[in-house]
């Protein structure tokens, strides 16, 4: 595990990671263990219909029918829970990347090694995305394992799409939670500044519907290519997934030319 | 190692070559238009108080600090440009050694040599047995002096061409920094070169060749540290059996702060001066004589203490790189 610096990342991130899994695979138990109840329960959906639109577009994407596994898990899960802890997991990844080597001084001590910077960024970025799409695998597997003892049968093929989606979601927040730590070397800012521009990606894509501007904009939030096209239902959208892609290889270039130009604080 | 050697021969003579090394820190200039070299098989001890510049110059040249302007080279590579290069023949013990907490020094070890590509654990366990240093402990769990011992053992043991070392012996038992200072021989010895930064003298008086004195970011003075012994000044003290004036030793050229009193003479006068200074002596009847020789540490004050302004010598630092060769003889009898 001290092979290289992409092992040595994940394996500092090794008790992190599992803990990350654990809370998971427990959150989404939780969901499952309340299904059976909300299924009986044809009022929840009446409930969420009855909300204020605003309210209603926040928290639940698109039409949603809570009396299926589908949609109860699209309003429980997709909406607001899964991305929260992805996001929470990758930015932290992200924004600790090349600053938090610097914050315990860790950053001389490698880089007097023949590493270059470059290659510390590509490794720490590839351990970030190894990360989320671990975390995002560990969600998928608990929904559909822990969903079938509970009858709350979820299309395997449809869930892998919803969780590859959720995972790009992170690594493009990751990413630039990475490019400012790899930039500035703060890593306070490098958390910070993506974790508003995640609310208000979110609220941006979550009122489109009801707000002009917000409307005109809605494409250019990540949360748009994460959920708009409803991907436990639609599956994978190649053209949303590329976006992502590309977004996260923008951010991951400017961290490397960003590191590459400036001091290392020591 | 083979690969190193070539690097050095293509290069050229100097190990380090900085000209007119400039940081500034926004307003702040922390580093000021430093030119030096070191040449193989030197240990060049650079000096300065705390704040002078030492770090920031040691941290441009392992290419962590990007230079304002002027140039830096180790072994013909651009310290900044090819860092990546320049690691690989370099050695670093960083002034504040910052580990990672939860790796022992054994995993340590195994992670610089797998970054570095080469096989060095069998070199780090000996240097850490000599160092009496437990490879088997995290590092949270390890003393100041210990993580310093495990830094030294990082940075020896690739057997780099050159040894970049910020004040490694701070917090260091003075036993343990005799076995450093074996390890530094044997690195010279084998044709390595050292940049060696204190802000005492006696840290560096026994292993440093040349000392450079920086001062508020600029390069005050480069000296030969044998000339710096030879211009200290030895205290002279006589008392004769007769009377004697002040005129018969002051003449003696380099010979100062001639006092007389009646039968008894003190002066201080630099090694060059005591030949002439004994003959005019020993022309009278002595009944006693002494000399001793001020400790390395004062001389060296005298000359660019604190108070002293100016720019020292810009001719000495380049005299005595253009001739390694010499610089190796002088260095095997400075030690």
């Amino acid at each position: 595990m001290l092979a290289n610096v992409l092992l040595k990342t994940l394996r500092d991130q090794g008790r992190t990671l599992l803990a990350w899994s654990v809370s998971l695979a427990l959150i989404v138990a939780t969901y499952a263990a309340i299904w059976p109840s909300v299924q009986s329960q044809p009022s929840m959906s009446d409930f969420i219909d009855q909300m204020p639109e605003a309210f209603r577009s926040l928290f639940a994407t698109s039409s949603a029918d809570m009396s299926t596994p589908t949609g109860y898990i699209q309003v429980e899960l997709l909406s607001f829970m899964g991305p929260i802890a992805v996001l929470i997991y990758s930015i932290s990844a992200g924004a600790g990347a090349i600053g938090g080597e610097e914050d315990r001084h860790t950053m001389d001590l490698l880089l007097s090694n023949p590493v270059s910077r470059g290659r510390v960024v590509l490794d720490k970025f590839a351990a970030m995305v190894l990360g989320t799409f671990l975390l995002a695998a560990v969600m998928g597997v608990s929904l559909v394992l822990e969903g079938s003892m509970v009858d709350m049968v979820l299309p395997t093929d449809k869930v892998a799409a919803a969780m590859l989606h959720l995972a790009l979601l992170g690594v493009v927040f990751g990413s630039l939670a990475l490019a400012l730590s790899a930039g500035t070397g703060h890593t306070g800012l490098s958390r910070g500044v993506p974790a508003v521009l995640a609310v208000l990606a979110y609220i941006v894509n979550a009122l489109a519907p009801l707000v002009d501007v917000f409307d005109r904009i809605q494409k250019v939030s990540p949360f748009f290519q994460y959920i708009a096209h409803d991907p436990l239902r639609q599956g994978t959208a190649w053209d949303s997934v590329l976006v992502s892609a590309g977004t996260a290889a923008v951010l991951l270039a400017l961290a490397v030319v960003g590191f590459r130009r400036r001091d290392v604080a020591g | 190692m083979q690969a190193a050697h070539s690097l050095g021969s293509m290069s050229g003579e100097d190990i380090v070559q900085t000209a007119g090394l400039t940081k500034r820190f926004g307003r702040t200039t922390a580093l000021d238009g430093v030119s030096l070299t070191i040449g193989p098989g030197e240990v060049f001890g650079y000096l300065g108080p705390n704040g002078a510049g030492k770090t920031t110059t040691i941290r441009l040249l392992m290419g962590l600090l990007r230079p304002t302007s002027g140039t830096a080279y180790v072994l013909g590579l651009d310290a900044w440009r090819q860092s990546r290069e320049v690691h690989r023949v370099v050695g670093y013990v960083p002034g504040e050694p910052a580990l990672y907490d939860r790796l022992t020094g054994r995993q340590h070890i195994a992670y610089c040599a797998h970054l570095r590509h080469r096989d060095d654990s069998e070199l780090a366990a000996r240097t850490a047995a000599r160092l009496e240093l437990d490879l088997d402990r995290p590092a949270r769990t390890l003393s100041r002096g210990n993580r310093q011992k495990l830094a030294v053992v990082l940075a020896v043991m690739s057997r780099p061409r050159l040894l970049v070392l910020d004040e490694p012996t701070s917090g260091i038992d003075p036993l343990v920094q005799q076995v450093f200072h074996a390890i530094l021989r044997e690195h010279t010895a084998a044709g390595g070169s050292a940049l060696f930064s204190s802000h005492v003298l006696g840290e560096v008086e026994r292993v440093a060749d040349r000392i450079g004195v920086v001062r508020a970011g600029k390069l005050v003075a480069v000296e030969r540290l044998q000339e710096l012994a030879a211009r200290s000044l030895h205290q002279v003290r006589a008392r004769f059996a007769e009377e004697v004036s002040v005129a018969e030793f002051a003449g003696v050229p380099g010979v100062r702060d001639v006092r007389v009193d009646g039968r008894s003479l003190a002066c201080s006068a630099p090694q060059a001066a005591l030949d002439a200074l004994l003959k005019r002596v020993s022309a009278r009847q002595v009944e006693d004589f002494e000399c001793s020789e001020a400790p390395l540490e004062e001389t060296f004050l005298g000359y660019y203490g604190m108070d002293t302004a100016g720019t020292g010598r810009p001719g000495t630092d380049t005299a005595g790189t253009g001739r390694p060769g010499g610089v190796e003889a002088e260095a095997g009898h400075a030690r």
